[in-house]
């Protein structure tokens, strides 16, 4: 074989410090979120998310340039005059007007991108390295094995944000600037530090929640079936229970999506009787509910980290 | 290219003959006399689960080129596994520069080229070296430096930016090879390194094993390959039932193998009288005249005493040999004495 290169496998003396094991931890969440956007198949659904953020956008734009240009206005539809400001009255379930559900909305639909795109990934993320066995490639680096999950959390929490807690400030930002923005952002604070909060929650329970879930099932039909479980199939089995048995309404709380929301629209200090469906359980439930389940999650995962034997 | 492995199986259970012998420790080399050994195995057991893999097992490495041989389950990837700090002992410690080998600190020593071929099949050789470089904790410039280095040298820069999807078995080897080479380790752990390499792939690879021991690394490859392993190094573990059955040069565990004579066919005028007179040298139990024109096939003993006996025979007597060939002490007759079976792992 020709040497050409001896003179750098000799290895120049390394003159700067490693970063470290969390250096590694961020290089994995790099490669996890290349992967994710490297899918031609998740581009539909990411043409979804952008599609209603833009809804969002420039639906916030039209209710303002409504209320303010042509609030009193009547026009002309079928032959009948209406008033230009009651042929909005159907965005106002959607609150486009930069408060608090304006965001509490569109995080839980983004979310909702979001979650399926995780479900369908989850497996190519970290199931893979379970099932094929490319761990070892990852645990003969010198990183830990809390690294390990780190790095595979920190990608989901990457994409997550990426989909819900950025486009979400960008709307709080365009709000603003559609009203009074030094008023606004004074008077919203709560609403700012809400969609961190909200995202926040959304990040640390659904990236604990795939990690866990891909370690245990690695397949992605499985995965999905599991997600499908516990955000469908939990969602629509509370729904039953509390609107349809008129049950206690605390048999909310199975429907985790929910709890969620519910915790979301807590940190951004919406009016609670304003939250639909009504009989919901209080958010410190939801927030206990959550907790629970992330402690699950990383229960599970400190057990499987103990016991990352590669045995086939 | 200095060579230290010492093993010492201990306490209960049936010893295995070999493992024992006190003439392969080697504590006194240059080495080991200066450093804390790269590998040390401490009365390690691993059960997994009711399945005992790894029984007992005592084993140091200090440098040089070191197989591990075994059938399938004899418990070398579980060492292996071990030794990378992919798992951990039930019982004992392992430990690579001092450090235990579960702490992450210690992967800093040791780099892994593991028999699995499963990457991203998205990313291209390039890429996955790449990000390999940055879970070491290289900067982007110098992962990318060290990136180019390796492929170049495991002779893949210039594929390298093929989707690793349309890898060959050869090529995924090299990449796999290139990743465990980024950080310049100390202890090279090579699990199946050659299978699927061309001929002239093997070789290019046996050169860079051969180079990395000279330049003071310690390799631990484990093989199927036994004739390439042949050829890169004498020094084998071997190993049976989660056991080292056996340690050292090839030629001293079988000159240790006392169970088993040495059987050597000589090729001479008259073989005849030629056996008759090695009947009387003590170490020769059995002679066989016959077969193929002209040879004898000796049965002895002690190999040693064996070949210095015949030396100063074929002196004495002024025996024009025309050939002189060990028949079983090829890495297959001796694994094969050792294993119980024909040597084939």
């Amino acid at each position: 074989m020709a040497n050409p290169t001896d003179a750098l496998l000799r290895y120049r003396p390394w003159r700067g410090n490693l970063r470290g094991p969390l250096n590694g931890s961020w290089a994995m969440a790099r490669v996890a979120l290349r992967l994710m956007f490297r899918r031609k198949l998740f581009w539909a659904l990411y043409g979804l998310a952008a599609l209603i953020f833009f809804f969002f956008f420039y639906g916030q734009y039209l209710v303002v340039w409504i209320q303010l240009q042509t609030a009193n206005q009547t026009v002309s539809l079928a032959g009948l005059q209406v008033r230009a400001g009651d042929l909005t009255r159907f965005l106002d379930r959607l609150a486009l007007n930069g408060s608090a559900h304006t965001f509490g909305n569109f995080i839980w639909f983004e979310g909702y991108i979001g979650m399926i795109v995780l479900a369908l990934a989850g497996a190519v993320l970290v199931g893979n390295d379970f099932h094929h066995g490319s761990l070892p490639f990852y645990l003969a680096k010198p990183i830990g094995r809390w690294h390990y999950v780190l790095g595979k959390c920190l990608g989901a929490a990457a994409f997550v944000n990426l989909l819900t807690t950025i486009p979400a400030l960008v709307l709080f930002v365009q709000a603003g600037l559609l009203y009074d923005w030094k008023s606004y952002y004074l008077e919203h604070g709560r609403e700012f530090l809400g969609i961190l909060g909200y995202g926040a929650i959304l990040t640390v329970t659904l990236s604990l929640l795939l990690v866990a879930t891909a370690v245990w099932v690695r397949r992605t039909v499985p995965l999905v079936m599991v997600w499908a479980g516990v955000f469908v199939l939990c969602r629509m089995l509370a729904s039953f229970l509390v609107d349809g048995q008129r049950l206690d309404e605390r048999w909310r709380l199975i429907d985790l999506w929910n709890d969620l929301y519910l915790v979301g629209l807590w940190c951004l200090g919406a009016e609670w009787d304003s939250v639909r469906p009504v009989d919901q359980p209080q958010p410190w439930e939801a927030a206990v509910v959550i907790g629970l389940v992330c402690a699950a999650c990383l229960l599970y995962l400190r057990r499987r980290i103990q016991a990352v034997e590669i045995v086939q | 290219m200095s060579t230290s492995v010492r093993t010492n199986e201990s306490v209960s259970a049936t010893p295995p003959p070999i493992a024992k012998a006190p003439g392969w420790a080697v504590s006194g080399s240059p080495l080991t006399a200066h450093r804390s050994p790269l590998l040390l195995f401490e009365h390690v057991s691993k059960w997994y689960g009711p399945v005992l893999a790894l029984n007992q097992v005592t084993l140091e490495l200090t440098g040089g080129i070191t197989g591990l041989v075994g059938a399938n389950g004899a418990g070398k990837s579980t060492l292996i596994r071990l030794a990378t700090g992919q798992t951990r002992p039930t019982v004992g410690r392992v430990t690579v520069g001092g450090i235990d080998a579960w702490d992450w600190r210690a992967r800093l020593l040791v780099g892994y080229c593991p028999d699995h071929d499963a990457f991203y099949e998205d990313m291209s050789g390039r890429e996955f070296v790449h990000t390999m470089a940055r879970l070491c904790g290289y900067d982007r410039r110098e992962a990318r430096r060290r990136t180019e280095a390796v492929l170049d040298r495991v002779g893949m820069s210039d594929r390298a930016d093929r989707k690793l999807r349309g890898y060959s078995k050869g090529m995924r080897q090299r990449v796999k090879l290139a990743q465990a080479l980024l950080h310049d380790p100390d202890l090279l752990v090579l699990d199946e390194p050659l299978s699927g390499i061309d001929p002239v792939g093997r070789q290019e690879q046996l050169e860079l094993f051969r180079s990395l021991a000279a330049q003071g690394k310690c390799l631990l490859i484990s093989s199927h390959e036994l004739e390439e392993l042949e050829k890169l190094t004498n020094h084998v573990a071997v190993m049976a039932r989660g056991r080292i059955a056996a340690v050292g040069t090839l030629q001293q565990i079988r000159d240790l193998m006392d169970d088993f004579p040495l059987s050597v066919r000589v090729d001479v005028d008259r073989p005849r009288d030629l056996a008759r007179r090695l009947l009387d040298v003590p170490d020769v139990i059995g002679c066989d005249v016959g077969g193929e024109e002209g040879s004898v096939v000796v049965r002895a003993t002690h190999p040693r005493r064996f070949y210095e006996a015949f030396g100063r025979l074929v002196v004495e007597e002024m025996i024009e040999v025309r050939r002189l060939e060990p028949l079983d002490d090829t890495a297959h007759a001796i694994l094969g004495y050792l294993l119980g079976g024909s040597g084939k792992t």
